[in-house]
């Protein structure tokens, strides 16, 4: 698994930023752009180079799950992998997720195992 | 008698009824049709006055309600250290419980420094134990010269790999101990939301008494009375969801077994 590859992450919350942040450090990933909700984590997404997307779903401005249905939606950012990792744990929520395309779905509060299987889960799959 | 009316109470009512019914009875045995027909507006009047102005007491009682029970609470809170350094003004409820979210948010970013610090010291610990093998190879090439020296390099390397064991724990654990100040994050969406429905309440709040203020003109109060109408309107509308509270939600998957399980036969 290729370790600097360019990570975004998106949350309302910088301590959940930078929880994911240092478990993304641990599992060797450093490369990691931060944005705080779906309207300022398009332009970044837009810009390229980002291979990975873990965002929250409950964001003021636009929501997590705006933004996967923006992501699928753009020929030039569908394919990027996307992990949700949010505390919305209505069965609906996680099947309007599936259908929109996620490729993972964490609810919090998630332990550090967790979360660093679903992301190894995640990469296995592409690779 | 519209006065009398117009000033008129609940207590005061049946009074007044059984006043004016007899005053009815009295016309129309007298046989004045006009004066009966009046009176019977007057019943009316009454009627719909009492109602109006009980209408009027219950805005001015919440309004007086909300103002007390925030002046009480800003009290309670302003005589602690921590606020009353950092926010003197703090004017209603909202702020106070947005004040909750930024302290918990600086609180946790202090811990996850401490922690971030301590995975440093880790760091450095795994270094030292690097060093520590160079000079162990040293004590077990010597081992051989020295007969004094026979079984002291498989001992301290017990004690190597035991110390390496506990750096290893250690690490695991200041990790949970990062991954917990995740709490701030859920506490922060479920006082989002409280804002949220502070914030509409305050809303229906303001036209209920601006409702109530209207009854008072149309009703003739005294308008000295009249309530101070609030324009603090909706300023922070949060559109957020926030956690579900698992044990209530009746559709909330209660974990991330859960979860994996609904994915998987989703085809996941």
């Amino acid at each position: 698994m290729k370790k600097d590859i360019k990570i975004l992450v998106v949350d309302d919350f910088s301590t959940m930023r930078r929880i994911i942040k240092n478990l993304l450090r641990d599992l060797g990933f450093t490369n990691v752009d931060e944005a705080d909700d779906g309207r300022t984590a398009l332009p970044i997404l837009k810009q390229g180079r980002i291979e990975f997307l873990i965002t929250d779903w409950n964001m003021p401005g636009m929501t997590g799950i705006d933004l996967l249905k923006e992501v699928r939606s753009d020929p030039e950012l569908a394919h990027i992998p996307v992990l949700m990792v949010t505390a919305e744990a209505k069965r609906e929520q996680i099947i309007a997720a599936a259908q929109a395309g996620v490729n993972g779905y964490v609810i919090k509060p998630f332990t550090a195992v967790v979360l660093k299987e679903k992301i190894e889960k995640i990469f296995e799959r592409i690779s | 008698m519209n006065s009398q009316i117009a000033n008129l109470e609940y207590e005061g009512l049946e009074e007044l009824l059984g006043q004016k019914a007899r005053e009815l009875v009295l016309a129309i045995d007298q046989g004045q049709l006009h004066t009966a027909i009046d009176l019977i507006n007057q019943l009316q009047q009454a009627r719909h006055q009492v109602f109006y102005n009980e209408v009027g007491h219950l805005t001015r009682g919440l309004h007086e309600a909300i103002k007390s029970f925030s002046s009480d609470i800003g009290e309670k809170i302003g005589s602690r250290d921590v606020v009353s350094s950092g926010m003197p003004t703090m004017s209603d409820a909202s702020d106070r419980l947005a004040y909750v979210i930024e302290l918990t948010d600086k609180n946790s970013h202090e811990t996850m420094d401490r922690v971030d610090k301590s995975l440093t010291l880790v760091d450095r610990l795994d270094h030292q134990s690097e060093r520590f093998r160079d000079l162990l190879l040293l004590v077990g090439q010597l081992e051989g010269d020295f007969k004094a020296l026979d079984g002291v390099y498989d001992r301290t390397c017990m004690v190597k790999n035991e110390s390496e064991k506990t750096v290893a724990e250690l690490k695991s654990v200041l990790t949970e101990i990062l991954v917990s100040q995740s709490v701030q994050d859920i506490t922060g969406q479920l006082i989002r939301r409280v804002i949220t429905l502070m914030t509409q309440v305050e809303t229906q709040l303001v036209k209920l008494m601006e409702m109530a203020s209207k009854v008072e003109r149309l009703s003739g109060m005294d308008v000295s009375k009249k309530v101070a109408r609030e324009s603090k309107v909706a300023e922070d509308q949060i559109k957020a969801q926030g956690p579900q509270l698992k044990n209530k939600e009746a559709n909330a998957v209660s974990n991330q077994d859960d979860v994996d399980d609904l994915l998987s036969s989703l085809g996941f």
